[in-house]
């Protein structure tokens, strides 16, 4: 470790490590602590995951192996993919890197909505817990980590496994576009003054991508997860073929979600890795600019891949070729990641540090799974690799030879900084050491097995296929791989019990995060700093006289006066609403009435954080140092809040266009819908957006009572809008077009059933609101709360208006 | 020398058991699965392609190692310890790895969409045997229409002839696979998939199911059985006879054929002339196959009694229930199936 020039340690009196009690973890808010929690969180399911792959090696390794039945192989390798992915690998990069460094980099001294981070974090904890359970209802969810349907219908999967997986992967969801959406407004919004997107470190910028691929990605999951749920439980047939309805449908929203999906998983690693290359080879990383461009160019395409999942299913030549040239297209900007990386090597002077080692392996062993994933776009090559091993080879080396040895060399860089404490470098080797060779044993080989025709998710397979001897090789690998894992435990044990103390600078860094002390304290800077080029605190240091070293830009902690900084105060309220929306889930596959209970706790909760916070609904707070920033974070969260939701609907309306005219029955659109009677819902629903202005422009002036009362008002006629709605329903039922009758019938309940739902939390909204009023909670230094209020009831309108075209408008006029 | 000789002797023996890891490392290579064994033409333009992205995918990787290697191992760092050398960036070297990646992938691009549109032609080729592909959890149908003919789990085409499959299911989603004769395609309930390939040697070939379709989907086999054109149409001619049993012969086989139209067999199974069963595999010449089961058992009248003792014991989840037969009826029911050829 040749860096660790000894430097004064410098300690604030308290790290956010040591204030507050045990319990005092359960209602944080503070960043730090919540990505402790997601690294621990993770860990222990990245070792259950690797229970489960231990497990299914040991039943490859021979042919006709008895080990694991059929059921429990099919069980661990669906919860091996679903963990690896939902539960490890995403919480890693996100919500882990992602919170302990993110902010720290930008000079923040928390992302722009805290609560929102530790409710994020309680939802992800129970989700996982909530779909894991299933293991004491009758088994682990076992149809495969994409769940292709028809395979996961109830016909074909009875009992709940599948239930918790759906319902399970649902709650993630929701954790996932909430932390999200939090980064996304902490990154564009929170920057340190001076810190312009071209100077932001890279890790930032791959976060920034990765978010907004979040945000676009989810919702066509959420859109197939709940059709999927409804096929299951209300008996619809999404994915079924009896009404005329295709199961391909779930692989199109899966894959849509599943591509960008792997670039969630890859770009915080690419992130970390043009972080540590830099720091440990003395060099500023090549092509800063070019890097940055490729992140945004490979998240921009990712979202236009996803065919190649699918070159099997016989999509057409047509369809194939595209997807082909689309997806060979991002190996172009993937490309110059990986140049760029070299060439920052090249003549670099470096430190081998374990983090180095892990980057350096990284590089290659990335590099060699883009190298087959370029195979994987051509539908010819594909078509004798895909749901073979070759492909298990491929996407391991991507996400495990890639994504997690990058989050490993992140973990030993961030490490000192996270604990205060160093890390042993010896088993830091014999860490790096065991896991890339074991790696490397089990992974390799799999390529062999591929071309050798070994197909994928097979519990057993039957002697004198000649797979044995690369089975065999494959699980001592394996083992030889959980033994390196294991060291890693050791060291992170040793460190924090024996391990020296860490100094605020222990690489020598070049970006913000090293200037204040480690661990750091509650309010991360004591002075918001100011920024004046990339690798800010290397230029803190050294100037632009590179031989100067000008130390310990870190000393002013060390004054002696601990500065007045208002931290966001804990609250307890997200665990509440994360333990009742898990409520919800129990209650869907329990007993329902759960279900009104969980959803009772979440809207108190929802309460609770709109009123509980002091400022909300101010401008925004000098104390909190936010006056520095150009936007209101709240209105940048809520207008992407936005954005998100429209890929929901767009997703729903996109479904409802492709079912449309595959009916095999009747009625349908054309001879069903009423124009006069939906005509003038859609002028009441407009009508409440002009009083909704109203209501918003009466806080905003002061005059509380006529807000109240154009808020009742507007609440009032979303009511007759929704009645109108029941009216149109319980009509259609009595004709015969229930929610199973057709496809018409389910797309057109779900599409217009969901618009509703959301007129119906829109009155919720307003109402509270309008009744929070009479205790003098809104005044008018708070209108905000009603612009929010208002902002997504216009939301809802113009929804409307876009199902109103579509739905109902398009089919008279073209049927005239 | 004593040394020496020892040495001598570790030397070779450390040869002979790096050869014989070679050796046991290439066999993969040459399984009855292996997709290096090329015997069509479509499984050829696959394999060309993979060799063609396989060159330019090592010359890809030996410029990232190349310079890795000697960056870390060989150069010595430009300036002092603590200097920086402010490279920002060289815009040359910048475009090199941009515009090069492109134009080699252009270069893979064209024969791919050649050969995604050649694979994937609108209308049957004309003279082309058409086979109805079914799948079922967890067992495979073939039907050739032309013939009048249902086969399950073990397919025979001619040499020569260019096959086109028609790709459908009965249940859930399958995947068709005989990596030797060509890529895969999905057989999707609802939706009918296609492959067309040309086979080119006679022989057996192995095939398996490749999209996870539930419990057994590993126990989902096939073989594919190229035959010289006589050999085929002597087994067309076969297949279409009705079933040949030596009823006369052996009162065994009697006795089994009344256990088998006593039994719940024909609710699910057809015999020609005796069951018309549809649900599950059609038995008419089960005797002459070469394997049961979804292909996992070879046809011997052990297995046979074995599969129909307790098919879940065999293959978890089989649809086939255990009928609670007695030995005896067993051992009738076996000798007449195994008698129908």
């Amino acid at each position: 470790m040749a860096v660790a020039v000894p430097k004064e340690v410098v300690k604030a009196r308290e790290n956010y490590l040591t204030e507050g009690g045990l319990l005092s973890w359960l209602v944080t808010v503070d960043h730090k602590r919540i990505g402790v929690m997601y690294g621990l969180t993770s860990l222990a399911f990245m070792g259950l995951a690797g229970f489960e792959a231990l497990a299914m090696r040991i039943q490859l390794a021979q042919p006709n192996n008895h080990f694991l039945s059929a059921d429990l192989y099919n069980q661990f390798f669906t919860m091996h993919g679903t963990t690896m992915i939902f539960l490890v690998i995403m919480p890693l990069g996100l919500g882990f890197f992602g919170n302990i460094a993110m902010p720290l980099q930008i000079g923040a001294r928390d992302v722009a909505f805290p609560r929102l981070n530790a409710l994020s974090y309680w939802i992800f904890l129970f989700g996982a817990l909530f779909m894991y359970s299933s293991f004491l209802f009758g088994g682990l969810p076992d149809a495969g980590w994409f769940g292709y349907a028809n395979l996961t219908e109830r016909f074909f999967t009875p009992g709940s496994r599948e239930d918790f997986w759906a319902i399970g992967l649902l709650i993630l969801g929701i954790s996932s576009i909430l932390g999200a959406l939090n980064f996304f407004v902490t990154i564009v919004n929170m920057r340190a003054p001076g810190m312009t997107f071209m100077r932001m470190p890279i890790f930032v910028w791959n976060i920034l991508v990765a978010s907004v691929l979040v945000l676009v990605a989810f919702p066509p999951l959420t859109v197939g997860l709940v059709f999927l749920v409804m096929d299951r439980f209300l008996g619809t047939h999404f994915y079924s073929t009896v009404a005329g309805a295709t199961p391909i449908l779930w692989q199109h929203l899966f894959w849509l979600f599943g591509h960008p999906e792997v670039y969630i998983l890859a770009l915080p690693a690419f992130g970390i890795i043009s972080e540590v290359i830099p720091c440990f080879s003395r060099k500023p990383l090549f092509g800063y600019a070019a890097m940055a461009y490729a992140t945004a160019l490979i998240g921009f395409i990712s979202y236009g891949v996803w065919g190649h999942h699918m070159f099997a299913t016989g999509m057409g030549p047509i369809a194939d070729a595209a997807f082909a040239l689309s997806t060979m297209a991002i190996a172009i900007p993937t490309g110059i990641k990986v140049y760029s990386w070299v060439a920052t090597l090249w003549r670099g002077n470096f430190v081998w540090t374990t983090s180095f080692l892990y980057a350096l392996a990284f590089v290659v062993q990335f590099t060699l799974g883009g190298l087959t994933g370029v195979m994987h776009a051509q539908p010819p090559i594909d078509l004798q690799q895909t749901g073979s091993y070759f492909i298990v080879a491929h996407f391991h080396y991507v996400l495990g030879g890639g994504s997690l040895f990058a989050f490993l060399a992140g973990l030993y860089y961030w490490w000192p900084k996270m604990t205060g404490r160093m890390m042993n470098e010896k088993l830091g080797r014999i860490n790096f050491w065991l896991t890339c060779i074991g790696f490397n044993m089990t992974f390799f080989p799999m390529h062999f097995l591929g071309l050798g025709g070994m197909p994928r998710r097979i519990y057993t397979y039957g002697a004198g296929l000649h797979w044995d001897f690369w089975n065999m090789f494959c699980t001592i690998g394996a083992f030889v791989m959980a033994t390196g894992i294991l060291f890693l435990l050791i060291a992170m044990v040793e460190s924090l019990t024996r391990g020296p103390e860490a100094p605020a600078d222990p690489w020598d860094g070049r970006t913000l995060e090293w200037s204040i002390p480690s661990p750091p304290p509650v309010y991360n800077f004591a002075e918001i700093p100011h920024v004046h080029s990339k690798d800010a605190f290397w230029e803190m240091k050294y100037g632009n006289n590179p031989g100067h070293k000008v130390p310990e830009v870190a000393a002013e902690h060390e004054a002696g006066h601990v500065p007045h900084i208002h931290v966001p105060a804990p609250s307890m309220f997200p665990i509440l609403l994360a333990a009742g929306l898990a409520l919800c889930g129990i209650g869907a596959v329990a007993w329902l009435r759960i279900t009104l209970v969980g959803l009772l706790i979440v809207y108190l909760a929802i309460v609770g954080i709109g009123f509980e916070y002091p400022t909300y609904g101010e401008h925004p707070s000098k104390e909190r140092g936010d006056d520095i920033y150009p936007l209101d974070s709240r209105k940048v969260g809520m207008w992407t809040f936005i954005g998100s939701e429209s890929l929901f609907f767009a997703s729903l309306i996109g479904t409802y266009m492709a079912y449309k005219g595959r009916d095999l029955i009747g009625p349908t659109a054309k001879e069903i819908l009423e124009i006069p009677l939906t005509s003038f819902s859609t002028f009441v629903l407009l009508m409440s957006s002009l009083l909704m202005v109203l209501a918003l422009a009466g806080f905003e002036r002061g005059d509380i009572k006529a807000g109240r009362n154009w808020l009742f008002a507007t609440a009032g006629l979303g009511c007759i809008f929704l009645g109108g709605q029941a009216y149109e329903f319980n009509k259609f039922y009595h004709e015969g077009v229930t929610l199973q009758h057709n496809l018409f019938g389910q797309t057109f309940y779900t599409l217009v059933g969901f618009h509703g739902l959301h007129v119906l939390l829109g009155v919720i909204w307003l109402l509270t609101l309008a009744f929070a009023s009479f205790k003098d909670m809104v005044p008018k230094k708070r209108a905000l709360a009603v612009e929010f209020g208002g902002l997504y009831w216009h939301f809802v309108d113009i929804v409307w208006i876009v199902i109103f075209s579509l739905v109902y408008l398009m089919d008279k006029v073209t049927g005239a | 020398m004593k040394l020496k000789a020892s040495l001598g002797c570790l030397r070779s023996a450390i040869l002979a058991g790096l050869s014989a890891a070679c050796l046991a490392g290439c066999e993969v290579f040459n399984g009855p699965l292996s997709t290096f064994i090329i015997r069509s033409d479509f499984a050829r333009d696959s394999y060309r392609l993979f060799r063609y992205t396989f060159i330019w995918d090592c010359i890809i990787l030996l410029t990232v190692l190349v310079p890795m290697v000697l960056a870390l191992f060989w150069l010595t760092p430009r300036t002092g310890p603590q200097e920086q050398e402010h490279v920002e960036g060289t815009s040359w070297l910048e475009a090199a790895w941009t515009i090069t990646p492109a134009l080699i992938l252009i270069s893979m691009a064209i024969p791919t969409i050649r050969l995604t549109f050649q694979n994937q032609p609108p209308t049957p080729p004309p003279g082309a045997l058409r086979v109805r592909v079914i799948g079922h959890q967890w067992w495979w149908e073939f039907q050739y229409p032309e013939y009048h003919l249902t086969t399950p789990d073990e397919l025979h085409i001619p040499a020569g002839r260019t096959v086109y499959f028609d790709l459908e299911s009965a249940d859930v989603i399958h995947g068709f696979w005989a990596p030797q004769l060509g890529g895969k395609r999905d057989a999707i309930p609802g939706h009918v998939n296609h492959i067309v390939l040309t086979p080119e040697k006679p022989g057996e070939y192995y095939g398996e199911c490749t999209q996870y379709c539930g419990l057994s989907h590993a126990n989902m086999r096939f073989r594919v059985y190229v035959d010289t054109p006589e050999n085929f149409a002597a087994w067309v001619k076969q297949q279409q006879s009705a079933p040949a049993t030596a009823a006369g012969n052996d009162p065994k086989v009697e006795a089994g054929a009344a256990v088998f139209a006593a039994a719940p067999c024909v609710t699910c199974h057809t015999i020609e002339g005796v069951s018309k069963g549809y649900i599950g595999p059609n038995l008419s010449h089960i005797g002459s196959h070469q394997t049961l089961a979804g292909s996992i058992l070879s046809n011997t009248p052990e297995n046979m009694a074995k599969w129909i003792r307790n098919p879940e014991e065999v293959k978890p989840g089989a649809q086939m229930p255990a009928l609670g037969l007695d030995p005896v009826q067993i051992d009738y029911l076996v000798a007449y199936l195994e008698s129908l050829k």
